[in-house]
C-alpha cells in the first residue's frame, strides 16, 4: 500500500471511529499514524475533526443527542491526547487560529455545553483557557488580559445567571473593545446577544467554531 | 380611531377590547386587556406558542381599520414558527408583533391559555386532630357595681377557669368589636384562640363548625383545600392557574422578571395574593346552595339540599390558613427578594416557618387570622417539599423511600428514620407540556394516555374531558388539541416499547407504519399520534425527534438525581418509590418504569401519592404539631447539590437513554419485548 492510500485509510478510520464513538479504535489508529510517520496535524484536522464535523451534522438533525455527542467526544480526546504532542510548530504557526477564554458564569454550575464548545475549539486548533464553572465575573476580564485572547466565550444555562453575562461584556469591552465575545446556553438568543452588546452567539456546539472564526476574521479586518 | 400615542386593540373570539399605548407588544397588550395567550417561554421568542392572526380591513362594528402594517416590523424569529402561507394570512407571534395602530387580533384556539384541569384532589391521609385555632364556648356574668371588671378580663378569667388557658392576648382589631359581640350574645360567646396564645375571634352564642384553608402555591397551579377544623373534613378543593404564568412558565423566568423590572416583585406578589383571594371567594361560594342569593348577612343556618350541608361561609369565617410552595413562589408571595434563590449556591432569605397576620399580606380571610407559611429546606427545595415530607413521613419508617415530586422542577427525597436527604433536578417544563411541538397543559382535549400496538404501530389514546378512547370514537368526536404531562410520559415509554424509537431515543430506521415520516417543513423525523381529522386544530399532532430529545433530558435529570442520591446513601435499591405531583395521580407506574424515570424496582413497590405537598399543607392546618415537625425536618434533611458531583455529566448522559444506557431493568422482563430490552 502506498503512503497516500495508507493516509486516506487512517484518516477515514479516525473519522469513523469518532462518529461511531469507538475510543479504542481511534487510539490504535492514532498510534499507527505516529508509527507510520504520518503528519499528526493532518490526522487531527482531516481525521478527528472531520469526524466531529459529521457528528455535528447528525446532532443538528437530532439523530445524535447529548449522550452520543459526549461519547464521540471521548473517542476524539482519546486520539487527540496521542497526536497533539507530535504536532509540529510550523504546522501550527501557519494556521494559528487564536486563543479563547471560556467558562460558565457565576451562579451557574451547568457545564456540559461549555465542555462541548471547548472541545470544538481545541479540535479547530485554538488555544483554550478554560476557567471552569461558577466563574466570578471579573475573572473573565482578568484572564483575557493575562492571555491576550481574541475571544471570550461565556456560557449560562439559567435565565438568572445569564444576566451576569451583561456585566462581563461591559467589563471586557471597557478595557479592550477589540475582544470578540460569544454567548451560549439554553436561555441565550440573538436578541440577548445584541442587548448585552456581545459579538456573537452559538445555538449549538456545531456552529460555535464557525461563528468564532467569522468573528476573528472580522476582528483582523478591523485591525488592519 | 384613537389619536395620539394610544391605539385600539380588539381580541377575538373573546371580543375584549381596550386602548393601549403604541409600541407595546401584542402579548403586553393582551395582558392589559385581560386576554390569556400562551407564553410558555416568557416572551423570549423561542416557543412559538403565542401565534395570533391580524385581521385585515375596516371593521364597522368596532369603527377601526386593522392591518398587518399596524403590527410592527416582521421579526426574524417569527420565520421559525410561521411559514409563508401563514404569513400571507396575517399570522404573527404575539411577543414579536407590536401595536403601532388599531388592530383586530384573532387568537387561534391553540394559542389560548386554556382553563387547566387540575388533579389536586385531597387524599385520605391520617392526621391527628390538633388545629392551631380552636373554639371555646364561655358564659360570663354581666358586670355589676360589685364586679365592674372589663369585658376582656371577664372572658380571660372564664377561659382560664374552664379550659386552663393562661396569659392570652387579644388581636387589637378584634378588641374593637368585643363589647358589641359580647352583648349581642347576652354574655354567652364562642371564642377562637390561636396557638393557646391569642384570641382572634369572638362570636355571639354557640358556633359549631370553624374553617381553614390549606394552600399549595405551585409554579403553574395553585390549589386550595377548604377544611372544617372541627371535624377535619375537606369541604371542597378549588384550584386555578398561577396568575404569574403570564410572566413566564418556570421559576427562573419569574425571578428574571423581578430582576428586569423594578416593580416586578410587587406585581407578581399582588397577582398571587389576588389569586388567593379569588380562591377564598370561590371556596366560600361553593358552601352556599346553588343560585340562591345570600340570605341576611349574619344568619347562617345549615341548609340541607339533597343530603348536602351548606354552611354558607363568607371570608370572615376562614380563621386559619397554611401555605406551601417552592422557595421562589414562597419569596415572591411574601415580597422577599428572590434574586439570590436563582443564583448558585441558591440561598433562601429564610428557612423557618412564619406566622403573619392575613391582613398584613392583603389576604382576605378573617382579618384577625394568621397565615402560617411553612419552612424552606433550600433554594430549590422549598416549603412544598417540606409539605411532601410531613405528609409522607419517611423519617418515621424503617423502609427506605424514594419520593419523586414532579413539577416544573423535580424534587427528590431519599431515606428513612436514620437519614434523610433531598435534592432537586432541573427537569424543565417538558413534563408540563411546554417546549414540545404539540405540548399543552392538562386541559380538555389534551392527550393523557397513549398506547402503541407493538405489531402494527397503530396508536390508541384518550383525551381529557372524554371517557371513550379513540378506538371507540368517531374521529371528529375526539377534538384533540395536544399532549399533556401524563401523555408525555406515556409517549416515550410506548414509542420505546413498540420499537418505534431505539434505546438511544433515535427513530428506528425500520418503520412499520405511515405514521412515521419526515416533516418537509423542518426536515425532521416525526411520528403522528393523532391525525388532523381527530383534532380541533386542523393538523396532525406528532412527536418529533426533537420532542423525544426534550423528554429524554427531563427524564435523564430525574433518573440521574435518584441514582446519585442512592449512591451517596450507599444503597443500590429502595423499598418504595413514591411519585408525587399535580399529575402524580395520573402517572401510569408501569410506563414510568419503562421510560426509566428512576432506577429499576418491582412494579408493586411504586405508588402514586398525588399532590403530597398539598396534603402536607392540610396536615399543618389540622395539626399544630405538624408545624413544629416541619421546622424540625426542614433543618434535618440534608440538601445535596447534584450538579457538583464529579461524574454528574457521565451519569446524566447515561440516564438519558431509555430506560438507561447501562443499568439493567430485570423487572421490565415480560413487560417490554426481550429484543427491545436487550438493545
Amino acid at each position: 500500500m502506498g503512503k497516500k492510500e495508507l493516509r486516506e485509510e487512517l484518516l477515514k478510520a479516525l473519522s469513523d471511529g469518532v462518529v461511531n464513538f469507538e475510543e479504542e479504535k481511534v487510539k490504535e489508529t492514532a498510534q499507527k499514524v505516529l508509527d507510520e510517520g504520518l503528519n499528526a496535524y493532518d490526522a487531527v484536522m482531516n481525521g478527528l475533526a472531520a469526524g466531529m464535523e459529521i457528528v455535528g451534522d447528525l446532532y443538528d438533525k437530532h439523530e445524535y443527542f447529548v449522550p452520543e455527542l459526549l461519547m464521540c467526544a471521548d473517542a476524539l480526546y482519546g486520539g487527540l491526547d496521542i497526536l497533539r504532542p507530535h504536532i509540529k510548530m510550523e504546522d501550527l504557526d501557519q494556521r494559528l487560529k487564536g486563543q479563547v477564554v471560556i467558562g460558565t458564569v457565576q451562579g451557574d454550575v451547568h457545564d456540559i455545553g461549555k465542555n462541548l464548545i471547548k472541545m470544538m475549539f481545541e479540535v479547530a486548533g485554538f488555544t483554550v483557557h478554560d476557567l471552569g464553572r461558577d466563574v466570578p465575573l471579573e475573572k473573565f476580564a482578568e484572564e483575557q488580559m493575562r492571555t491576550d485572547s481574541e475571544i471570550v466565550a461565556l456560557s449560562a444555562m439559567m435565565t438568572t445567571t445569564m444576566m451576569g453575562m451583561k456585566k462581563v461584556v461591559q467589563m471586557i469591552k471597557e478595557k479592550n473593545p477589540n475582544v470578540a465575545i460569544m454567548l451560549g446556553g439554553a436561555p441565550v438568543t440573538k436578541d440577548v446577544t445584541d442587548l448585552f452588546g456581545a459579538d456573537g452567539y452559538a445555538e449549538s456546539a456545531g456552529n460555535a467554531v464557525q461563528e468564532a472564526i467569522k468573528m476573528i476574521s472580522r476582528l483582523r479586518e478591523m485591525q488592519k | 380611531m384613537v389619536q395620539g400615542d394610544k391605539a385600539t386593540v380588539i381580541f377575538q373570539p373573546s371580543g375584549r377590547r381596550g386602548e393601549v399605548r403604541r409600541g407595546l407588544s401584542i402579548i403586553e397588550a393582551s395582558r392589559q386587556i385581560g386576554v390569556d395567550i400562551e407564553t410558555l417561554c416568557g416572551e423570549k421568542r423561542v416557543c412559538g406558542k403565542c401565534k395570533v392572526r391580524i385581521e385585515e380591513g375596516f371593521f364597522e362594528k368596532y369603527g377601526i381599520t386593522s392591518t398587518e402594517k399596524h403590527a410592527g416590523e416582521w421579526q426574524k424569529e417569527e420565520e421559525k414558527f410561521i411559514n409563508a402561507e401563514q404569513r400571507e394570512a396575517g399570522y404573527r407571534l404575539g411577543c414579536c408583533a407590536k401595536v403601532e395602530g388599531d388592530l383586530l387580533i384573532f387568537v387561534p384556539e391553540e394559542s389560548r391559555a386554556g382553563k387547566q384541569v387540575v388533579s389536586k384532589a385531597a387524599r385520605d391521609i391520617h392526621i391527628e386532630w390538633n388545629p392551631a385555632v380552636r373554639y371555646y364556648y364561655v358564659e360570663v356574668s354581666e358586670p355589676t357595681f360589685e364586679s365592674p371588671t372589663a369585658d376582656l378580663e371577664r372572658i380571660l378569667e372564664e377561659l382560664n377557669k374552664r379550659y386552663g388557658l393562661k396569659d392570652l392576648d387579644i388581636d387589637y382589631v378584634l378588641l374593637k368589636q368585643l363589647p358589641s359581640q359580647l352583648r349581642e350574645g347576652s354574655w354567652k360567646v364562642t371564642v377562637a384562640v390561636w396557638m393557646n396564645r391569642e384570641i382572634i375571634r369572638v362570636l355571639p352564642g354557640t358556633v359549631e363548625g370553624y374553617y381553614g384553608l390549606a394552600i399549595d402555591v405551585g409554579t403553574t397551579t395553585v390549589a386550595a383545600y377548604l377544611c372544617n377544623l372541627a371535624t377535619m373534613e375537606v369541604i371542597d378543593t378549588v384550584s386555578m392557574m398561577n396568575p404569574q404564568c403570564k410572566y413566564g412558565e418556570d421559576v427562573m423566568s419569574r425571578i428574571t422578571y423581578h430582576m428586569m423590572h423594578s416593580d416586578g416583585l410587587e406585581k407578581m406578589s399582588d397577582d398571587i395574593i389576588g389569586g388567593l383571594n379569588s380562591l377564598v371567594a370561590q371556596a366560600c361560594e361553593a358552601t352556599h346552595p346553588p343560585k340562591k342569593k345570600k340570605a341576611a348577612n349574619k344568619e347562617k343556618p345549615a341548609q340541607i339540599e339533597e343530603g348536602r350541608a351548606y354552611p354558607c361561609l363568607d371570608h370572615t369565617d376562614i380563621i386559619d390558613m397554611t401555605i406551601v410552595g417552592n422557595t421562589a413562589m414562597h419569596h415572591i408571595l411574601l415580597k422577599l427578594n428572590p434574586e439570590y434563590v436563582g443564583v448558585a449556591p441558591f440561598p433562601p432569605v429564610i428557612h423557618k416557618s412564619m406566622d403573619i397576620k392575613a391582613r398584613d399580606l392583603g389576604i382576605q380571610i378573617n382579618e384577625s387570622a394568621y397565615v402560617h407559611v411553612l419552612p424552606n429546606e433550600a433554594g430549590f427545595v422549598g416549603a412544598d417539599n417540606v409539605g411532601v415530607l410531613i405528609a409522607e413521613e419517611p423519617y418515621k419508617k424503617h423502609e427506605i423511600q424514594l419520593i419523586i415530586d414532579i413539577g416544573t422542577n423535580g424534587e427528590l427525597v431519599l431515606g428513612n428514620k436514620a437519614k434523610l436527604m433531598s435534592s432537586s433536578c432541573a427537569t424543565g417544563p417538558a413534563f408540563e407540556g411546554a417546549q414540545l411541538t404539540f405540548g399543552m397543559r392538562a386541559a380538555p382535549g389534551a392527550i393523557e394516555r397513549i398506547n402503541i400496538d407493538t405489531e402494527t404501530h397503530e396508536v390508541d389514546y384518550k383525551v381529557i374531558g372524554r371517557d371513550a378512547w379513540k378506538t371507540y370514537s368517531k374521529p371528529e368526536e375526539m377534538q384533540t388539541k395536544g399532549i399533556c404531562g401524563s401523555g408525555i410520559l406515556d409517549v416515550l415509554a410506548e414509542l420505546y416499547r413498540s420499537g418505534v424509537i431505539l434505546k438511544s431515543g433515535r427513530f428506528n430506521p425500520n418503520q412499520k407504519s405511515k405514521r412515521y415520516r419526515i416533516n418537509s417543513d423542518n426536515n425532521q423525523p416525526e411520528f403522528v399520534i393523532a391525525w388532523a381529522e381527530e383534532t380541533s386544530i386542523g393538523k396532525d399532532i406528532a412527536i418529533t425527534q426533537k420532542d423525544v430529545r426534550q423528554i429524554q433530558l427531563a427524564k435523564g435529570a430525574l433518573y440521574c438525581g435518584c441514582k446519585l442520591m442512592m449512591r451517596r446513601m450507599g444503597i443500590d435499591k429502595v423499598d418504595k418509590v413514591k411519585i408525587a405531583g399535580a399529575f402524580g395521580t395520573h402517572v401510569d407506574r408501569e410506563k414510568a418504569l419503562i421510560m426509566g424515570l428512576f432506577p429499576d424496582c418491582e412494579i408493586d413497590k411504586i405508588v402514586s401519592v398525588g399532590n403530597a405537598a398539598g396534603d402536607g399543607a392540610r396536615a399543618a392546618l389540622l395539626n399544630r404539631e405538624k408545624r413544629q415537625e416541619a421546622n424540625w425536618v426542614s433543618r434535618n434533611v440534608e440538601y445535596i447539590e447534584l450538579t457538583v458531583e464529579k461524574d454528574f455529566q457521565q451519569q446524566f448522559m447515561e440516564a438519558m437513554q431509555i430506560p438507561h444506557m447501562n443499568d439493567q431493568f430485570p423487572h421490565l422482563k415480560g413487560i417490554v419485548p426481550d429484543d427491545i430490552l436487550s438493545q
